[in-house]
């Protein structure tokens, strides 16, 4: 039963849990020119799911995607997009996508699968058996009430030890917007867990003997692999060390790339030494280790091993253990997690007994993620804990909540950066427990809506990192100037795209950046020092596209965005390029298909678009300049009010960032008025039947529609 | 030249039992295993069934060395193997194992404080084929003869062309380490990948190393790290060439 084409695994699964009917689908036929990912996603909510439709509604799906180049051998694949009608978007619900890394995407893949599409709500707790064509609705009225982990262990005792398990904690059982699914131990989708719990959808657990076909030439493959492995830098891509090393040109002290020979696996048994050449493709394994780049030195005596996705050589997702947070906690001493996951404990503190880096900060974390990746509770990256900080200190919270409540918290070991305090308040948010909990769940628009608090007072405060519709920045103006603030504007949720960071915070000098620039945007302006900005121009819009456009690609290939794109490498005799053309180089070789890089970049460019017709159409307006792509006032401001365009500050001038979207617009080819998709480029990119709907319903430029309805975000 | 066995032994061996005519088959030795008494024991006939014939291998030159500590859980070792050997990724086929480990280890999800894998000590075993010696069970168990020694590698390989699929050889395997192609309906086991191994290549942590072929069966729990688990029942294939120097006969 060999697989028409390559790549694809060939049927997507489609689940009814209304009615219990299995069936399914040919992905190439159905959703090929989707890729998969957030493109098929995307194209389900559009074809299926009615505009208007609540997160929680039963006609919300849910689509588990992964793509073409999940489960392969190319470097960091791995990655599952689960794309949903968005709970945490404020103030209404719109289009979003979460996603996972681990295990989960190659399973389904070997199982058969590009994808899942859970409809309906199951009348009972159920899980989702899925041996290769095996598939079954089961009852999971056991397994209700307990956490990941054990659900987890439980579905594994039922399948086996190879299977991959992504289920819900208490937190999406209880509907609450800022839920996860998580699979393998740590690897966890935000947002989308609630919505599982809504279909009464404990777990998904999948099991695949099955292939991945290459159709291209096995030793072509080979080559291209290995080539990309040569291209490859630390965490992010960042492709110089953070040591100096004679081995090196170039060092940076923001790098990610920490693992210096002489540091070791000290938690290893026994130990393990980082020695020999750091170049060395055999040892990429050790430039990454998570915690000690969030951590400081002091996790490195910790840490077991690195861990992350299938086929990924950066492990981003240390394994640390902590013997003395089973003494004094009671939990295990292992644990592992990346970034804001890994952080998730400490993120609620101002002030930690010897400091960020400490032991004590340590096992903050180890105690926020035996407790959030089990209970399943989102942190929308880092906006909880900095909401929470936000309402104390402020004085916010104690007018908000009763003063029974207030006082039952033990907000002297909150003070105190006690660990101890996160088993009161990490289970209070994830099971809803009081009028606290249950705000904070709903995520940051909670905090607006339920208790009339206006957005400006967070849109206002740079320290609160709030961007807009319930979401904080991620990788903006303090990373890249207007490049980030434009793509920060496009999401219903937090960004989540890397492409654009990976590049300027990849430890390269600025000369060696800007002549890559040069080949791969046309401009050397295309790049800023970050903190030492220019003022806007058409080349930035140019990167911004391509950043976005990338974005969208690797979710719908099951690449990583955090990791690529691959643009920069850390070989000086390739004069520290990398290679612009890698997707499309596998894509053809995967699928048999041979594609290039501008018609690869056309399809991500669709999916872009269509995410945008979805946010349009659920919206109800075209005019998303004024609307929708919004940036905070924080943006525009500086502490020591230093002028734009200063080095040394991340300010924005609204003149500028006004201009930067105007040259995106224009990129784009969508109408610079509304920001807004132009019946042109719908047909351009192959979706008429996308731009003839939203035409029907006055959602064009042009269609007499445009601004209907109050402003739902934040101004400026 | 003659590895492992002193092809004396084995010469007097197959006299004493009559069975001369044998030694010429195919370029290796196989004789009953219960006929000569002298350098079988009768766990192998236990393990193999009376009638059961008994392949004698030269030993490998080389053969996988893995080191549970350093390994990262990325699988690129298995992806390797069976991209670049078959043209498509799939763990199930690959000829070294770490799917099955990866989270609980090889006591499985019930295997409580001595669970590995990322669930447990976060140690991730590595399952591969020790190219074993004398008796190498995979190739006495086939009844189609179909696994031999590659004269290059001195690995043991499945000819494609003899095999019958029957799975006989992923029964006997003492480590678990013989796949099975669904879609070719034959058996598959690691063949060194003629003397460049792809797993060792793609390792991106320098767990598994290419090294001369040793007899590493009592070496195993020396450094505190357990190797792997011989199933009980499996393990009495060993007994006979593997017991204690002092009480083997063969070595008298």
């Amino acid at each position: 039963m060999a697989a028409a084409t390559g790549g694809f695994a060939g049927k997507v699964l489609r689940v009814d849990l209304s009615t219990g009917k299995i069936s399914t689908q040919d992905t190439v036929e159905k959703y090929g020119d989707m890729l998969g990912g957030t493109g098929m996603g995307y194209r389900v909510l559009w074809d299926e799911v009615p505009a208007g439709t609540g997160p929680f509604d039963p006609a919300n799906k849910l689509v588990f995607a992964t793509g073409v180049l999940a489960g392969t051998g190319v470097p960091c694949n791995g990655r599952t997009a689960v794309t949903t009608i968005f709970p945490t978007v404020w103030p209404k619900a719109l289009v979003g996508s979460g996603h996972m890394g681990g295990q989960f995407a190659a399973k389904l893949k070997y199982a058969g699968y590009d994808g899942i599409i859970i409809e309906g709500r199951a009348d009972r707790p159920v899980w989702l058996f899925i041996r290769n064509s095996r598939v079954e609705i089961r009852d999971a009225s056991r397994l209700w009430g307990s956490g990941i982990r054990r659900a987890t262990l439980e579905i594994s005792q039922e399948m086996g030890a190879d299977c991959a398990v992504a289920a819900i904690g208490q937190a999406g059982e209880k509907l609450a917007p800022m839920a996860i699914v998580a699979n393998s131990v740590s690897h966890s989708a935000g947002g989308v867990g609630g919505v599982m719990g809504s279909k009464n959808l404990k777990a998904i657990g999948v099991q695949g003997s099955g292939a991945v076909h290459i159709a291209g030439d096995k030793s072509e493959w080979e080559k291209l692999v290995k080539f990309h492995l040569s291209i490859l830098g630390a965490n992010n891509q960042h492709v110089v060390p953070s040591f100096p090393t004679p081995q090196s040109e170039y060092y940076n002290p923001g790098s990610r790339w920490v693992g210096e020979p002489g540091k070791r696996w000290g938690a290893a048994e026994p130990p393990i030494e980082i020695t020999g050449n750091i170049y060395d493709l055999n040892r990429i394994a050790f430039r990454t280790n998570s915690a000690a780049f969030f951590l400081g030195d002091n996790a490195w005596k910790h840490t077991v091993r690195g861990n992350g996705c299938t086929a990924c050589p950066i492990r981003c997702h240390t394994i640390v253990k902590v013997p003395s947070v089973a003494a004094k906690y009671g939990i295990k001493e292992m644990g592992q997690n990346t970034c804001t996951g890994l952080l998730f404990g400490r993120s609620f503190f101002k002030k930690l007994p010897g400091g960020l880096k400490g032991q004590t900060a340590l096992e903050a974390c180890m105690v926020g993620m035996h407790l959030a990746d089990d209970l399943g509770l989102w942190c929308n990256y880092g906006q909880l804990q900095r909401d929470l900080m936000k309402l104390y200190h402020d004085g916010l919270l104690k007018t908000k909540i009763g003063s029974d409540e207030y006082a039952s918290i033990p907000w002297d070991k909150y003070e105190a950066g006690d660990p101890d305090f996160l088993f009161d308040i990490i289970p209070r948010i994830a099971e809803r427990k009081g009028e606290l909990g249950h705000v904070l769940s709903l995520g940051t628009g909670g905090i607006f809506s339920k208790w009339g608090v206006p957005e400006e007072s967070w849109t206002k405060d740079h320290a609160s990192l709030y961007w807009k519709m319930g979401h904080p920045k991620h990788h903006a103006n303090e990373d890249d100037g207007q490049c980030g603030v434009i793509i920060n504007t496009q999401y219903n949720r937090d960004s989540q795209c890397h492409s654009h960071c990976n590049f300027v915070r990849n430890g390269l000098p600025l000369a060696v950046q800007k002549k890559l620039a040069e080949d791969i945007w046309g401009s050397a302006d295309a790049v800023d020092a970050a903190g030492n900005y220019t003022p806007m121009n058409a080349a930035k819009a140019r990167r911004a596209r391509w950043s976005l456009v990338r974005k969208e690609l690797h979710d719908s290939l099951g690449l990583c965005n955090w990791m690529g794109p691959w643009v920069a490498s850390p070989l000086k005799e390739r004069g520290y390029s990398g290679d612009d053309s890698l997707e499309s180089k596998f894509y053809s070789l995967a699928t048999g298909r041979k594609t290039d890089r501008a018609e690869l970049d056309l399809i991500g460019e669709r999916i872009f678009t269509l995410h945008r017709a979805l946010t349009i159409r659920d919206m109800g307006r075209a005019d998303m300049r004024a609307a929708h792509d919004l940036v905070p006032e924080w943006v525009y401001h500086d502490k020591g009010d230093t002028p734009p365009f200063t080095k040394g500050t991340i300010r924005m001038e609204q003149a500028d960032i006004a201009r930067a979207m105007d040259l995106f617009y224009e990129v784009m080819g969508w109408d610079k008025a509304l920001g807004a998709p132009t019946m042109e480029s719908y047909a351009r990119l192959g979706l008429a039947d996308v731009g003839k709907g939203l035409q029907a319903a006055k959602l064009t430029p042009g269609s007499t529609g445009g601004s209907t309805g109050g402003t739902p975000g934040s101004k400026g | 030249m003659k590895r492992g066995i002193h092809p004396e032994l084995i010469e007097l061996a197959a006299e004493a039992a009559g069975l001369e005519a044998a030694l010429s088959r195919r370029g290796f030795l196989m004789f009953s295993a219960c006929a000569v008494g002298g350098i079988t024991a009768l766990g192998l006939c236990e393990a193999f069934g009376a009638d059961a014939p008994l392949v004698i291998l030269d030993n490998a030159k080389g053969m996988l060395l893995a080191d549970p500590t350093r390994c990262v859980g990325c699988q690129r070792c298995e992806l390797a193997c069976t991209e670049f050997n078959d043209g498509r990724a799939q763990p199930t086929l690959s000829r070294i194992k770490i799917d099955r480990s990866l989270y609980f280890g090889p006591e499985g999800p019930t295997g409580g404080p001595r669970m590995q894998g990322s669930w447990g000590n976060g140690l991730v075993v590595q399952g591969v084929c020790r190219q074993c010696p004398h008796p190498v069970p995979c190739a006495t168990a086939c009844p189609q003869d179909a696994i031999t020694d590659d004269p290059k590698t001195g690995a043991r390989v499945v000819n494609a062309a003899a095999c019958v699929g029957c799975r006989m050889c992923q029964r006997a395997c003492p480590w678990n380490v013989i796949s099975f192609d669904e879609q070719r309906q034959k058996s598959s086991k690691c063949f060194l990948c003629n003397g460049k191994p792809k797993c060792v290549e793609a390792c991106p942590a320098e767990a598994l190393r290419y090294v001369p072929w040793r007899d590493l069966t009592r070496e195993g729990e020396k450094g505190g790290v357990l190797l792997s688990l011989i199933p009980a029942n499996k393990a009495k294939a060993c007994a006979e060439c593997h017991v204690p120097s002092g009480r083997n006969p063969a070595a008298k």
